[in-house]
């Protein structure tokens, strides 16, 4: 019986292109989209920023911050004459501003007096990005000052010996996991998004089997009512694992053709990538259930899936990385399966974590999956037309 | 087979019960035919039989045995033929039959024949592979026919079958329900229409607010009660017609007409003694029927409504 009803389900689903079409080919653009768009914030592109230097100072250490600046962003245009101009309209992306007296702030022994090395970027410039180029300024402004206190302290250095660069290092530590890339964390979030994409498809089917009476048919034939609901429940598990095994293809094999980095699975623990996706699909697919019992219509359905799934990918940390928003925010969040979906994924693509480390999310999401199932049943007993 | 005996059922939050003390049978080779408007009660009473609302109170039996125990066993024993076309707009015929083949848990072995039976019963061979929401109107009745009969029921349920269907479906489809009857299936048929109950139902329940107003053979209904005297008479005012004819029983609405009258005729009175009254008095009769109520005629009485209320 379950096989025949499966099987209906299998056959129902594959007809409505419009379903197939959110299901599998939404999730995928995205990941293209996204991937693309967002290369360059895992590695910004500093040295093909347009920027100038205008050298209003004589002294001896005038010269020097070009020199520090070029190799990590690359030679300085000349600097056009209406270059006010050109950074107002973004075509100059900054432009460095040596003030006159410069050289001598920085041999005065003690804490400078006043600003005299500004940094002015376009108004239109990312907010990371102006940190990034604002703190690298004030490490070559930290170089020379040093320099510049040694030389009036009689000291003979180097101009090397007071470069910091080599002192600090930064990296993602990702230990012997994947290095992390717009791939690896795009094909996370919009595989857990397109998980809970079911919703819309499972409900509209839902409603519209209850319309026309066929599910009150299948009750009266004696079908049980966890039978009905498992078999809706396990063509919708097949679907979100093909579209994983979609979108970690299109992660591995397309990107990397079409420009993108490609998602590397290096070192990625295949048992808990495969425990996490199906945790995932388990909440998105009772998820999908219990608000397919729960709304009447079709217009219900249609409307309900995709607002919830917004929502939920908005607050989730699929759309806007969590680490931006307000503490607040952040609380939400955490109340957000996808949220829990996202964190398993990049747990276990991301972090190089296993089935240990992704335990707490796992149970976190089987929890909510059974408690979506339990209300779906009793919704569905309680009004089982 | 079927013996419904004092059946009450209320919804949650409901200010008035749907059914209140129904009693009904229903004798495997004959057709029970279910008249009442909408609102009546009529799928509240299905739903218990589709096992979709359980009994509150009363009792719901299949051959002596409580509904809830057949229908936990062998609940194909009982079928419905919803109103709705009840299958699957975007699967084939065939996908639909083994649909619910398989639901009703038809062993496979079996499966094959008897969708073919079905298939065969409804005349549906030419559309097999044929897509349902690509079906007319006729042909998903037929459809929904040829579901309904896969579990072979003991006791089917048809639910206006012929609602939307043309002529030659309607007939194919009475005729239909007529052979599964004498095949020696229970057939409960609900329909709008006076004609078909007339045409194939052995016996009638007229419900309405959820009690069973009348219930019997279509002949003990139809011959119960007064006679029915209509006629139209000029010569005298509508009032004095009126005054006339209120000493012989008691008058009718029978049309806009202020002329026409129709009279239940009291006993011991005859319509010919109504007739030598108008003609001493000076009115002249144009037109005059008598008899008893047909079944829409018994139905508004009772109800005080057109069946499509």
């Amino acid at each position: 019986m379950l096989a025949g009803l499966i099987k209906k389900e299998l056959l129902a689903l594959s007809r409505d292109v419009h379903g197939l079409a959110a299901l599998f080919a939404m999730p995928v653009l995205f990941v293209i989209v996204m991937s693309l768009a967002l290369k360059n914030v895992y590695e910004p592109p500093l040295r093909a920023l347009r920027h100038a230097i205008d050298v209003r100072d004589n002294g001896t250490f005038a010269a020097e911050v070009g020199k520090l600046w070029a190799p990590g962003h690359g030679p300085a245009e000349a600097l056009p004459a209406d270059w006010e101009a050109q950074l107002r309209a973004g075509k100059l992306k900054y432009v460095i501003v040596l003030d006159e007296g410069f050289s001598k702030e920085l041999a005065v022994l003690g804490s400078p007096g006043e600003a005299r090395l500004h940094l002015l970027t376009e108004p239109g410039i990312d907010g990371n990005l102006f940190n990034a180029l604002r703190a690298e300024l004030q490490a070559v402004g930290g170089q020379l000052k040093a320099r510049g206190a040694l030389q009036t302290l009689g000291e003979n250095i180097s101009p090397t010996s007071t470069d910091t660069h080599k002192l600090v290092s930064a990296e993602r530590y990702a230990s012997g996991g994947p290095r992390p890339s717009s791939v690896q964390q795009n094909v996370s979030g919009w595989l857990v998004f397109g998980m809970f994409f079911v919703i819309a498809a499972l409900a509209n089917l839902f409603v519209e089997e209850r319309r026309c009476g066929a599910l009150a048919r299948l009750r009266s034939l004696g079908v049980p009512p966890l039978a009905l609901l498992a078999s809706k429940a396990l063509p919708y598990v097949a679907v979100n694992l093909v579209q994983a095994a979609l979108m970690l293809m299109v992660g591995a094999w397309l990107m990397p053709l079409l420009g993108g980095d490609a998602l590397s699975f290096a070192n990625v623990n295949w048992l808990a990538l495969g425990l996490v996706v199906c945790a995932i699909s388990a909440a998105a697919v009772s998820l999908a259930l219990m608000l397919s019992c729960l709304v009447r219509t079709q217009a219900q359905a249609s409307a309900v899936g995709p607002v919830l799934n917004v929502l939920m990918a908005a607050l989730g940390g699929i759309m806007v990385p969590t680490f931006v928003m307000p503490a607040a925010m952040q609380t939400i969040a955490r109340l957000s399966p996808m949220n829990w979906g996202l964190e398993a994924l990049l747990t276990v693509l991301l972090r190089g974590g296993g089935v240990a480390s992704a335990a707490p999310l796992l149970l976190r999401l089987l929890g909510f999956a059974a408690l979506m199932m339990l209300a779906a049943w009793l919704l569905f007993k309680r009004n089982p037309r | 087979m079927l013996a419904i005996q004092h059946l009450g059922y209320r919804y949650a939050g409901a200010a008035a019960p749907a059914l209140t003390d129904v009693s009904l049978k229903a004798e495997r080779g004959s057709v029970l035919g279910l008249l009442g408007p909408n609102g009546a009660g009529k799928t509240t009473l299905i739903s218990h039989l589709s096992g979709l609302l359980d009994v509150q109170k009363g009792k719901v039996l299949i051959d002596g045995e409580p509904l809830a125990a057949v229908r936990t066993r062998t609940p194909t024993r009982i079928a419905v033929a919803p109103q709705e076309f009840a299958f699957y707009p975007m699967l084939s015929v065939v996908q639909n039959l083994e649909c619910f083949a398989s639901a009703a848990r038809i062993p496979r072995a079996k499966r094959a024949a008897r969708i073919a039976a079905c298939v065969a019963t409804a005349q549906l061979e030419h559309v097999t592979t044929t897509r349902a929401d690509q079906l007319s109107g006729g042909l998903k009745r037929r459809l929904n026919l040829a579901i309904a009969l896969l579990p072979e029921p003991e006791l089917i349920l048809f639910d206006e079958p012929t609602v939307g269907v043309d002529p030659q479906t309607r007939a194919f489809v009475l005729e239909a329900i007529r052979r599964l009857a004498e095949a020696g299936a229970a057939v409960i048929y609900t329909s709008h229409y006076m004609d078909e109950i007339e045409a194939i139902a052995d016996r009638v329940l007229i419900i309405d607010q959820g009690r069973v107003l009348r219930a019997g053979t279509l002949g003990e209904l139809l011959s119960e009660g007064e006679l029915l005297l209509t006629l139209t008479a000029d010569g005298i005012s509508p009032q004095a017609l009126r005054e006339v004819l209120g000493s012989y029983g008691v008058l009718e609405p029978a049309g806009p007409a202020a002329q026409t009258v129709r009279l239940r005729l009291a006993a011991p009175h005859r319509p010919a003694d109504v007739l030598s009254a108008l003609d001493a008095i000076g009115a002249r009769v144009q037109h005059a029927e008598f008899g008893r109520y047909n079944l829409e005629q018994l139905f508004m009485a009772l109800t005080q409504r057109p069946l499509r209320d």
